[in-house]
């Protein structure tokens, strides 16, 4: 049996919430084309969702995605110095009654290192124009790209290399963040990359700032 | 493989994504819509102190660090396995000393479980695992949903955003929370893993407030889910759910964190 809702915020309001919910979204148009005074259609309602909205982008799609971002106007800054990072390019599906119900959308979230900035962005593919453009500080997770240059930077530091253990490589590169103002990496984009024996346990952590390319500490695992 | 899985009375679709494991979109039980989408946003893990040094180098406390569940951590492919009574997807994530199975598991009584099972040893002992999960429950529709807790001996409603731990209550059949719609009186139960120590959120659902692709936000403010939730009234209103369990790391690993979902009101 359906459960009965706890009676505290609004009983009396009920019968009317159940009205709308039961319009049939198909039946309603083919009324108004008869009657041209009939009411009009109600808003069409998740229930009729596209599911091919959600499908993976295409490598195309994301291609279109990020080059209509990077002629943005709002983001010319970015885009001339040229030093930000495409962290991630997927589907976006918003929910009807939304205008861009419908459209194929992107969701496009860079990391713009010059002003140390994260930008995320929705593209309205069938429009060709950015719809939603959030600029924050916000921290993305990290790129692959940035994955593999903190894991770069790590390995060629002095200090990492000295502590090193015959057969110790990077395992691997995690998103980190200080969790107050006395680690350098609380207000700036850094990574901590593990080392280890494959397959075996980690045995030092070094933290890189992504922001200078350089390893800002260097902790036994153990003591992390 | 295809995307869309009929079986067991539920319909849903699912995919891979970049940071969020494996989403489940637009499903139905029993021919009725329940889920606008649900994933798993992400994983951080935090660590304690496991050597005592009288000299220490940099901070005394460290903040989380986490690594995206999605193609780049995927080991091998996601396996979609009927069992008796249901559909399961499931697929393995592997990050250095992390692994981590995450499971969708589709009863064919209207059950739902989204589950995360943790392996692998971290970077030593003292660790704790935080997985996030987000569900955007559309019950018949997106709108005319609320939200109730179980406390206090009874089902009361939450009225506005907030964050809601788990501290035992639950009534008798071990639910803490559920997400209820006006118009049919169907509702989604949730249970939650009694050693999960879980809490929920529940915010307004609001285009723009799309999954981050990150738990941190800006520098100094609280992380998501948590800097989404402000005093917006949810009666009557199209709800986002965070379920968000704590797993401290000890010998009985692996451990299976996640809660039970159990539809009602959807039909015989």
């Amino acid at each position: 049996m359906a459960p009965k809702p706890a009676p505290k915020a609004a009983a009396s309001k009920k019968p009317a919430k159940a009205a709308p919910k039961k319009a049939p979204a198909k039946a309603a148009p083919k009324k108004a084309a008869s009657k041209k005074s009939a009411a009009p259609p109600p808003p069409p309602d998740v229930v009729a969702s596209d599911p091919s909205l959600f499908a993976p982008l295409t490598p195309g799609e994301s291609a279109d995605a990020v080059r209509t971002l990077m002629e943005d106007r709002r983001i010319t800054g970015m885009a001339k110095v040229g030093r930000y990072r495409v962290v991630a390019t997927e589907p976006l599906v918003v929910k009807p009654p939304h205008w861009m119900h419908g459209h194929r959308l992107a969701r496009v979230v860079v990391y713009d290192y010059a002003a140390d900035r994260c930008v995320d962005a929705c593209v309205d593919l069938d429009a060709g124009v950015v719809a939603h453009l959030d600029i924050s500080k916000a921290q993305p997770m990290l790129s692959r790209e940035e994955e593999a240059i903190a894991t770069s930077v790590a390995t060629l530091d002095e200090r990492v290399r000295e502590k090193l253990a015959l057969g110790d490589a990077p395992q691997v590169t995690m998103h980190y963040w200080g969790k107050d103002a006395s680690d350098p990496a609380y207000a700036r984009r850094s990574a901590a990359v593990v080392f280890g024996r494959p397959g075996g346990h980690p045995s030092l952590v070094a933290v890189v700032d992504l922001l200078d390319n350089q390893v800002t500490a260097v902790v036994p695992a153990g003591s992390w | 493989m295809s995307n869309v899985i009929t079986a067991a009375n539920w319909k849903f679709h699912w995919r891979l994504t970049e940071s969020a494991g494996i989403m489940i979109y637009l499903a139905e039980y029993r021919g009725r819509r329940v889920l606008w989408e649900a994933s798993l946003p992400y994983v951080t893990v935090d660590h304690q102190r496991d050597v005592l040094e009288v000299v220490s180098e940099g901070t005394e406390t460290r903040g989380p660090w986490w690594v995206p569940l999605g193609a780049r951590t995927l080991a091998g492919n996601v396996r979609v396995q009927p069992f008796r009574g249901g559909v399961e997807l499931s697929a393995d994530f592997t990050a250095g000393p992390y692994h981590y199975l995450q499971m969708w598991r589709f009863h064919d009584d209207g059950r739902l479980c989204p589950w995360l099972t943790i392996h692998g040893t971290g970077l030593h002992d003292q660790h704790t695992y935080h997985p996030h999960w987000r569900f955007d429950f559309d019950l018949d529709g997106a709108g005319h949903d609320a939200l109730e807790s179980f406390s206090d001996g009874h089902w009361q409603r939450v009225e506005e955003e907030g964050w809601f731990p788990h501290t035992g209550d639950a009534d008798e059949s071990g639910f803490v929370w559920r997400q209820i719609d006006f118009g049919t009186g169907a509702a989604v139960n949730l249970r939650p893993h009694t050693w999960d120590d879980a809490e929920l959120f529940a915010v307004r659902y609001h285009d723009g407030e799309w999954a981050p692709f990150s738990p941190r936000s800006t520098t100094g403010a609280a992380p998501f889910p948590a800097a989404y939730v402000g005093r917006e009234p949810l009666d009557d209103h199209d709800v986002a759910l965070w379920y968000v369990a704590h797993v401290h790391f000890d010998q009985s690993f692996p451990y299976t964190a996640g809660p039970w979902i159990k539809l009602e009101g959807f039909g015989k």
